[in-house]
């Protein structure tokens, strides 16, 4: 494994490059660019963690505003079982995740992490999800995209402020690591998965990440300085966001349990930002009147808790795109019910392939959920031309996988149909 | 590949202009300053200079004549399913957005980020009518060298320009030498489609095609263009289409006024004239393009229509009446129209630029009827839909119940064209008042 060349970056951006090599090698030098960090131990008594695997945010620490705020450093590591499971593999996968709990709390100085299950790994059992899991398989959702799926049987989430805990986390479930936080690893996950290294994927997101990329092809130098995104802009408002029980399975064996939706894409983000104008990408990202009313700021400081989108600025969707422009997020609302926004995106940006992108990760109660927003966000029936149409001609899906995510009691290899 | 057999007449007919290119070097700016920074040790350097771009002063807000002719390389038109895709380069240069509004302020210029790289363009038809396809497509460009990607996926804008008419393309930053594969995807085409083309363009294809980045590439791109004298800067009228077709590209046709039949008029039409329709000989070869030819999106003349031409309220002093420039066409189809909702009849409005009827694609338009001044219909208007036919070719429609003669028909157009526009056309097709027309009498 060749590491980077640490005189040619910044610290940060060493440490990012360090989390999307991953490994041995790149955890050491991990450690030796951090050197110490006091990392806060986790907990002997698992009954004292929250019964749903999703439950982070109050765990996460929260801007000026009050929104939530993401970890910086993401890692999904793609699983395929070796064997079919027994309960002495669940046994043996709750040991390890009860490891990580035990090494580091619950939070972004932490560790917070989650695994999920595809339709393909349930397809082994005899008996379908219950009625109330919502969790078919992922198919492409435009006629111009043509996405891998992700067809493999589970995706760890491993996400913390710290590059140094997912590299360390990971090389305990799978590598040689056997000291978490000084903790002893004494059961990991070999036997059980397999690693799929080639789908691995990692990113970060928050201020000023974005901006720190422009060695990588693709990410011109006008990224702005503070924007937490690449696409230039905040996310993440409490008001735009599903809040963790909208989107969590209340009945039926799987109640507690989530589903979870990673839409892997690549940006195009040099016509984004060297050809469209500042009110022109307001526009296109928020809605027209954002731009005319001048509501956003540079990257989104004039918005606090919410995107700005009131229930005007959503009705004026359809007549906004007769009059040349509408915004991603003003048609995204359009989904929006009397329970307010039916997802909780988890999304972060990315430099995998040396090509920035986003995955965008979302949970939601059942997978229709993401699918009507989604759809809502194509669009196809506003009268608007495809490159004023959004961020749709700047985002190129290249993978598409559906998980549920199963409360804690069942994160261990679960059964179609658990007792 | 044909590229290579292109090339070498490319070489012979630059070599042959080796005089051209000298004469022209006082019009070239040496636009080093921008990219001094990051083309130091490159070899290759020194010949990426960009032509000037000269704008004109207080443009009319009508189509005009542009400050120069740009030259370009083009590629072996590629068949893929039934698509026929007609690659083009030449040389970064700016080209303007419309920004979604109604206005001058809502269009936008955008300049190359650097000056070495292409404006790669391509023309998109039908194999089988010839019909280029004005399409709102949602085409992803991906470029590759030596089999690593360059960039990140990118599609690229529909645009206008006097001398191509429709076509996509886009500025693209290129920083060595050698050659490039270039693959575009074509999803389905969503445009509503009808006569022998309904139920066309449902599958996705994917065009590839490879072209040098070179010296030899710069200084034909380059030392082809052509300026105008500056009194003919900002006149209205427009350049003649390009002629893609008998030679494959002959760049110093565009300098030989009196060898290239197109140009006998200077390749400008006279507004006075208010001739819209004079011409009709730009798409007189559809469906039968010769190796190598490339159709120009050029709309039938208006005589070529069928049905009952309504007639402008207010005078107007050319063929068809302009709104921000753009000749509007209307018609009404009787009912029995194979385009018309059972008995109704069928308005059918073609929005054309002046001069080269290039067709006016992505608008939103509305329209209303009174009737001795009573609305008659749906008094908020009703929709036209953006179609394109196998006969009439790009058109707003819409099926009407029966209309008489007298009745007032007001056009408004709630968006302009958004495609982005060439140099000559940034100033017009933008604030785009209504056009009321009456239905004549019974001939």
């Amino acid at each position: 494994m060749t590491l980077p060349d640490r005189s040619a970056l910044s610290r940060r951006d060493y440490l990012r490059t360090l989390v999307a090599i991953g490994g041995a090698t790149a955890l050491s030098a991990c450690v030796s660019e951090s050197g110490a960090i006091d990392i806060p131990a986790g907990t002997d008594d698992p009954d004292s963690l929250p019964d749903r695997q999703h439950a982070w945010n109050d765990s996460l620490s929260r801007d000026d505003d009050g929104n939530v705020q993401p970890p910086d450093h993401h890692v999904l590591v793609p699983l395929a079982l070796l064997d079919e499971p027994t309960d002495e593999t669940r046994a043996q996968l709750e040991d390890a995740f009860r490891t990580l709990e035990r090494a580091y709390e619950w939070s972004t100085d932490g560790l917070l992490f989650t695994i999920g299950y595809t339709p393909a790994y349930f397809e082994r059992f005899d008996d379908a999800l219950p009625e109330s899991v919502d969790l078919p398989k992922p198919t492409a959702l435009t006629a111009s995209e043509d996405p891998a799926i992700d067809e493999f049987d589970a995706l760890l989430h491993l996400a913390s402020d710290h590059s140094q805990v997912v590299l360390e986390a990971e090389e305990g479930l799978f590598g040689d690591h056997d000291d978490l936080n000084g903790v002893a690893v004494e059961t990991d996950l070999t036997g059980v998965f397999e690693r799929l290294e080639d789908q691995r994927r990692t990113g970060f997101v928050g201020a000023g990440l974005p901006a720190e990329h422009t060695d990588v092809s693709g990410v011109p130098d006008s990224v702005p300085e503070d924007a937490p995104f690449f696409m230039g802009f905040r996310s993440g408002f409490e008001g735009s966001q599903a809040t963790e029980d909208r989107v969590t399975i209340e009945d039926g064996p799987f109640a507690g349990a989530t589903t979870q939706h990673v839409e892997s894409l690549e940006t195009q983000l040099r016509t984004w930002f060297e050809q469209d104008s500042h009110p022109m990408r307001v526009r296109k990202m928020f809605s027209p009147e954002h731009a005319d009313e001048n509501l956003v700021g540079d990257v989104g400081e004039k918005l606090t808790t919410t995107n700005g989108l009131t229930d005007e600025r959503i009705d004026a969707t359809e007549a906004d795109a007769r009059r040349g422009v509408v915004g991603h997020a003003q048609k995204a609302a359009r989904a929006r019910d009397d329970d307010g926004p039916p997802l909780l995106r988890r999304d972060f940006n990315t430099v995998d392939g040396d090509r920035p992108g986003v995955h965008f990760l979302s949970l939601q109660h059942g997978i229709d959920d993401f699918v009507r927003v989604r759809e809502a966000m194509i669009g196809d029936d506003l009268d608007v031309m495809h490159a004023n149409n959004g961020i749709l001609s700047y985002i190129f899906v290249t993978r598409r996988g559906n998980f549920l995510l199963p409360p804690r009691s069942l994160r261990a290899l679960p059964r179609a149909t658990p007792q | 590949m044909h590229d290579h057999d292109l090339d070498r007449r490319t070489f012979v007919q630059r070599t042959g202009a080796a005089t051209g290119i000298l004469a022209l070097a006082g019009c070239l700016e040496t636009d080093d300053d921008t990219d001094e920074d990051e083309d130091t040790g490159d070899p290759s350097n020194g010949d990426d200079a960009v032509p000037r771009f000269p704008e004109v002063e207080d443009p009319p807000a009508a189509v005009y004549r542009p400050t120069h002719r740009e030259s370009m390389r083009m590629l072996e038109p590629i068949t893929a399913g039934e698509y026929t895709l007609a690659p083009m380069l030449s040389y970064p240069h700016p080209f303007w957005l419309v920004t979604g509004g109604a206005g001058e302020d809502d269009i936008e210029r955008v300049d190359p980020e650097q000056g070495r790289g292409v404006h790669m363009m391509f023309t998109l038809w039908d194999d089988e009518t010839g019909i280029v396809l004005p399409v709102d497509t949602s085409a992803t460009i991906t470029i590759s060298q030596n089999g690593e990607r360059i960039g990140s996926p990118h599609s690229p804008w529909p645009m206008i320009s006097q001398e191509m008419g429709f076509h996509f393309g886009d500025n693209i930053p290129l920083e060595d030498d050698g050659t490039y594969t270039v693959d575009v995807e074509l999803p389905p085409i969503p445009t509503h489609t009808t006569g022998d083309l309904e139920g066309r363009f449902t599958d996705s294809e994917t065009v590839t095609f490879e072209f040098e980045y070179d010296r030899a590439f710069r200084e034909q791109v380059v030392g082809g263009v052509e300026y105008f004298d500056e009194s003919e800067w900002g006149e209205r009228g427009a350049l003649e289409p390009m002629d893609h077709g008998h030679d494959d590209h002959d760049d110093d046709g565009h300098h030989d006024h009196d060898g290239d039949g197109h140009h006998d008029d200077d390749g400008h039409h006279d507004d006075d004239n208010g001739h819209d329709d004079d011409d009709g000989h730009h798409n007189d070869d559809n469906g039968h393009h010769d190796h190598g030819h490339v159709p120009y999106s050029a709309l039938p003349p208006a005589d070529a229509y069928p049905g009952t031409r309504l007639e402008p309220t207010d005078e107007a002093d050319t063929d068809l009446p302009r709104s921000g420039d753009a000749a509007i066409f209307a018609t009404l189809l009787e009912s029995g129209s194979r385009l018309a909702d059972g008995d109704d009849q069928y308005l059918l409005v073609s929005p054309r630029t002046p001069y080269n009827r290039v067709p006016l694609a992505d608008m939103a338009m509305q329209v209303t009827v009174e009737r001795d001044g009573e609305p008659v219909g749906d008094a908020d208007g009703t929709r036209l839909v953006q179609t394109l036919d196998s006969e009439y070719d790009l058109h707003y429609g819409a099926s009407l119940a029966a209309l008489q003669s007298g009745d007032a028909i007001t056009i408004t157009f709630e968006s302009p064209p958004q495609v982005a526009r060439h140099q000559g056309y940034e100033t017009a097709f933008l604030e785009m008042p209504p056009l009321e027309f009456t239905v004549p009498e019974e001939p």
